[in-house]
């Protein structure tokens, strides 16, 4: 391995870390399903019938996602662009609440009711995420 | 070209394994859910429906103490008279005709008003919403979590 990709596959490593350190924050979905299905429906975006369905399902995938980018690295890579889709999802029905205007926060890491509304921030938090599923997915391709 | 088919054959493993551990963990999970629910009945879809903007307890924290800004709480006196949002007005759905008087100098004053019951399950706020649009208040703010929360989170509370 020459020292270009020791640096790559470095950087492969953090940016994976970082990024399944963010998904595992988000654990209190997981422990209070009936909270983020509240925030879910407070998006506005998914049909009646849906809005369950994905507060049970979301939480799950981000923890497999994270397990997978820790532990395990035949699944690295899949689990970087589901990383990097999910992310796209996330940003884009905040984006379009804010535009829409709303108070409430994005149920992304606390289920408490007095958690800071999503704003431009949690944008730029999300963009940043992304930056970094890119980062790990170029870093894992010039390390090899 | 094989790469890509392995990466997209664990990508679609990963999704049925997540798939497969939600649905044993909402089965088992001591806070279980629903798997389809019925949002439509839910007060913030009520209020959401007749127009009504609703604001979580955060926002709600930011506007207590606001100048302009007029908490009034739509629960019955008595719950009212155990305790409240400092500040806030008693005007209880049920008497509404009572505090016809209050309500008109509330709304003239140009207020923001921000209305709550006790908790997000509670149609005591909507109803008065609908009340306080219906003689000319200006986009009334409906808190959804209500005083519970709001005690629980560490809101100024009277008396």
């Amino acid at each position: 391995m020459t020292p270009d990709q020791k640096i790559y596959r470095v950087a492969y490593w953090i940016a994976s870390f970082v990024v399944a350190a963010t998904f595992l924050a988000g654990f209190q979905k997981l422990l209070y399903p009936a909270d983020f299905a509240l925030a879910v429906y407070r998006f506005h975006l998914l049909p009646g019938p849906l809005v369950n369905l994905v507060a049970i399902y979301l939480p799950w995938l981000e923890a497999a996602i994270a397990v997978c980018l820790l532990l395990v690295p035949k699944f690295r890579e899949a689990a970087l662009w589901l990383a990097l889709a999910l992310l796209a999802l996330f940003t884009a029905g905040i984006v379009v609440n804010l535009v829409r205007g709303t108070g409430f926060g994005c149920g992304c890491f606390s289920h408490a009711p007095d958690a800071k509304p999503m704003d431009w921030m949690s944008v730029a938090r999300n963009g940043a995420l992304m930056a970094l599923v890119v980062l790990a997915l170029f870093g894992k391709k010039k390390s090899q | 070209m094989f790469r890509r088919m392995h990466t997209i054959r664990n990508v679609w493993i990963l999704l049925f394994a997540a798939a497969l551990v939600a649905s044993v963990a909402n089965w088992v999970h001591p806070r279980k859910i629903p798997w389809v629910q019925d949002w439509s009945t839910h007060v913030e879809a009520k209020a959401r429906k007749l127009g009504f903007e609703a604001i979580p307890l955060a926002v709600a924290l930011e506007k207590h103490g606001a100048s302009g800004t007029v908490f009034i709480d739509a629960r019955p006196a008595a719950e009212f008279a155990a305790g409240h949002v400092a500040g806030a007005w008693s005007v209880p759905v049920q008497a509404f005709g009572e505090h016809f008087e209050t309500v008109g100098g509330l709304i003239d004053s140009g207020a923001e008003l921000v209305v709550y019951c006790s908790n997000r399950d509670c149609d005591d706020a909507l109803e008065l919403l609908v009340e306080l649009r219906a003689i000319g208040a200006q986009k009334p703010l409906f808190f959804v979590d209500g005083f519970e929360a709001w005690k629980k989170y560490g809101g100024e509370v009277e008396p």
